[in-house]
């Protein structure tokens, strides 16, 4: 498969009044706007139910909208999901590879899914180590693999993909500091590389330090975004509470927020 | 992006824990059915080869023409060796005389009844119910296990579509299993070729096709296991809906299949037919008797009180006895075929129901297909029966031609005595210890299937099982575009 050309002039993920609302009622996502550019990391940061996973959801077509598009290189997700998909790689909360299959072997399958046919077993073993897998793990089973290392394993497939966006679902959660350190670091040099990156999280402090945008998120609605730079000098958490407060008590916070002031 | 698919679930069954115990299995299984198929095979020809033998014995050794009987043989078949289907149910022979019309007799099952109690497992056997087995347990958590896993997102934020990734849900775990069973049955062939068992061109034609069948309903298991891994989203679950469909495809239909056709057409047992036949057969003969008593006695009476028979009116007599005896025969003979003729069509409705019903089930299918493909399915008893009466036609024309040119009468001797006072006329049933010449006698040519007798039939079993697997190959593509990928 040969990957479409991309418009630089677009950005690289894009959600358009994204709203879904599932069978049983629950409106999971309500006109949510919100766009990524290359060399940007965006940051949903909310609490469970926010709607963060749904939002991701959709951009990968596992669900689609209600109404709404999200767009990807200027991809609709759900109308042309095979071509958009070849623009983006995916890093979950429990990054779960096949535990019969080497870390290598499990590269090879992933980037070979990706359109990358013809890399070489050095070029996979130094995606390997750039992410902090040494050599003598390369060759073992995934089966003894830690969380960290999986995680490691999820980035690596990530960078060996060569999407242009990449999409994390809370994929610090439950690392230990040093490995969640690495991992941010990891995601750090990949915005260097003009990767545009969408994360969900629901740790305040790593949004804090990885954020380039930091959107919040309750009941399916982005309730403020703000740039990092906008964020400087403030309490993040303090906002952050102050937010889900206010929007319990269907309070309207209009600080410069896509929908901010939209009730839930 | 299907090639490497493909390439993955291959890889992916390979390593599993599974394959090695499914490949030692399946090794240990089919070689031990194949040698088992093997030595029944020689066995039964050690017993046909000595069973023609005292055949030829007992025919030298009979005296009449008006009595001349035989017996006829099933030949063995070394298709046998792979699927016995009713070979062991069906009679290893039937008698062949002017008195009664062919009916095969004594079955292995019948004579050594502890076979019957586990059946026979062959080389289908083990295709019908291990290696089905296998298919499901190695495919039930398909696309359920992957979604448990968590890989089946990350494959999925690739460009993947989902008719791809069934078809190479369904083809890599079909690579990965065909390697285990394709390896002992290579073996097993070999060991068939070396044993020097006369193999013809055209059964080397029928194993392909058996071949070729078993990995239809192996191919349908694949696909049926994808499919309910697809309806469920717990692996556990999806193992135990498995396996009861497994039970229900494999044991339940084509038994039910043949008792519901049991229950739906009257058909009598042999037992009441005989019984029928006896009963018409004993008046018969009765009022033949009786009839030949008044015969006698009004000949005897028109020659005058106290007159002796002359010899020509004897002579006369015997012969107008013997033509009637022939008659009742014949009379007897055709109330016999037409009450087995009747107990054929309802049998053969019955079948043709209980076929139908069993065919829902792909296994039930399969041996159908392999039974029609091997020669040992259903019709062997009528191929053979029907073959045997043909035979015993002209058995008993040939006798009956052999008994009217040799004057022969039933093996009794004529003797007559004359004197000056009276002659006597009397017959005596001391019997001519004459050998036969039987160097014109028709021998018993044991019916043969060609490869297009035995693909007729098969040709509907292969139809069906490439219709299920089809039929359910779209029910899983449907049932994925509906699965919940998160």
């Amino acid at each position: 498969m040969t990957k479409d050309l991309i418009d630089n002039t677009l950005p690289a993920l894009e959600a358009t009044n994204l709203t879904k609302k599932y069978e049983d009622g629950v409106l999971a996502l309500d006109k949510v706007s919100f766009s990524v550019n290359r060399g940007e990391i965006f940051v949903m940061l909310g609490g469970n139910g926010a709607g963060k996973t749904t939002a991701i959801n959709i951009f990968l077509n596992f669900i689609e909208p209600t109404s709404g598009e999200a767009k990807i290189n200027g991809i609709v997700s759900h109308r042309e999901p095979l071509r958009a998909k070849q623009h983006i790689a995916f890093v979950s909360e429990n990054v779960m590879l096949y535990p019969n299959f080497t870390a290598l072997q499990n590269l090879d399958f992933f980037a070979r899914l990706g359109g990358k046919q013809d890399l070489t077993r050095d070029e996979l073993q130094a995606v390997l180590l750039r992410v902090g897998l040494q050599e003598e793990v390369h060759h073992k089973r995934l089966k003894g693999f830690s969380k960290g290392m999986r995680q490691k394993c999820g980035i690596a497939i990530a960078i060996v993909k060569d999407a242009s966006a990449i999409l994390l679902d809370e994929p610090t959660s439950g690392l230990d500091p040093k490995a969640g350190r690495d991992f941010v670091e990891l995601l750090k040099t990949l915005r260097d590389e003009n990767k545009a990156i969408l994360m969900s999280t629901h740790d305040i402090f790593r949004a804090r330090e990885i954020a380039d945008t930091v959107a919040i998120m309750d009941r399916g609605k982005i309730i403020m975004q703000q740039a990092a730079g906008e964020l400087a000098g403030k309490d993040l958490e303090n906002l952050y509470m102050q937010y889900m407060a206010g929007s319990n008590n269907h309070t309207t916070n209009t600080t410069g927020g896509v929908n901010a002031g939209h009730n839930s | 992006m299907l090639p490497t698919l493909i390439n993955k679930e291959l890889k992916a069954v390979i390593l599993s824990p599974k394959f090695t115990g499914t490949f030692i299995v399946c090794t240990i299984l089919i070689l031990l059915s194949i040698y088992a198929g093997l030595t029944e095979y020689k066995e039964s020809v050690r017993r046909y080869d000595a069973a023609s033998q005292l055949v030829s014995q007992e025919l030298q050794h009979q005296t009449t023409w008006a009595r001349l009987h035989t017996k006829a043989y099933r030949a063995p078949d070394p298709m046998q060796i792979f699927v016995s289907g009713l070979e062991y149910d069906i009679g290893r022979w039937s008698p062949v005389s002017s008195q009664s019309t062919a009916k095969l007799k004594n079955s292995v099952y019948s004579d050594d009844s502890i076979y019957a109690l586990f059946r026979v497992v062959d080389f289908t056997f083990i295709v019908q119910f291990v290696l089905t087995l296998f298919a499901i347990l190695f495919t039930y958590n398909a696309v359920c296990g992957e979604r448990e896993d968590g890989t089946l997102r990350l494959v999925f934020s690739s460009p993947v579509s989902r008719a791809q990734y069934l078809i190479a849900k369904c083809a890599g775990a079909w690579l990965g299993l065909v390697v285990p069973i394709s390896i002992p049955i290579l073996l097993g062939m070999l060991l068939v070729l070396l044993s020097g068992v006369p193999i013809t061109a055209d059964h080397w034609l029928r194993i392909g096709l058996l071949t070729g069948i078993s990995l239809l309903l192996f191919t349908f298991f694949i696909v049926l296991g994808v499919f309910i891994s697809l309806l469920t989203r717990r692996t556990s679950l999806s193992l135990m809906v498995a396996l009861v469909v497994w039970v229900l495809f494999a044991l339940i239909i084509p038994r039910a299949g043949v008792m519901f056709a049991g229950n739906m057409v009257d058909v009598p047992s042999v037992a009441e037919i005989e019984g029928q036949i006896n009963g018409y057969s004993k008046d018969r003969w009765e009022e033949f008797y009786l009839g030949m008593e008044d015969r006698f006695a009004k000949m005897h009476g028109s020659e005058g009180e106290g007159i002796e028979m002359s010899e020509e009116k004897m002579w006369e007599l015997m012969q107008a006895e013997d033509s009637l005896r022939k008659f009742v025969t014949e009379e007897i003979n055709r109330y016999d075929l037409r009450l087995r003729e009747d107990l054929r069509q309802r049998k053969n409705r019955q079948e043709k129901l209980a076929l139908t019903l069993a065919r829902l089930s792909p296994a039930s299918s399969y041996q159908i297909g392999a039974m029609s493909l091997a020669g040992t399915s259903l019709d062997v008893k009528t191929r053979y029966e029907e073959s045997i009466n043909e035979y015993r036609n002209q058995f008993v024309k040939y006798a009956d031609q052999m008994q009217a040119e040799t004057g022969d009468l039933a093996g009794r001797m004529i003797s007559m005595e004359v004197s000056d006072s009276s002659s006597n006329f009397t017959m005596s049933s001391s019997r001519d210890k004459k050998a036969l010449d039987l160097s014109g006698l028709p021998r018993f040519d044991p019916p043969r299937v060609g490869l297009a007798d035995a693909m007729a039939p098969a040709v509907t079993d292969f139809g069906i099982l490439a219709i299920y697997i089809i039929l359910t190959f779209m029910g899983a593509f449907i049932a994925f575009l509906r699965y919940d990928l998160r």
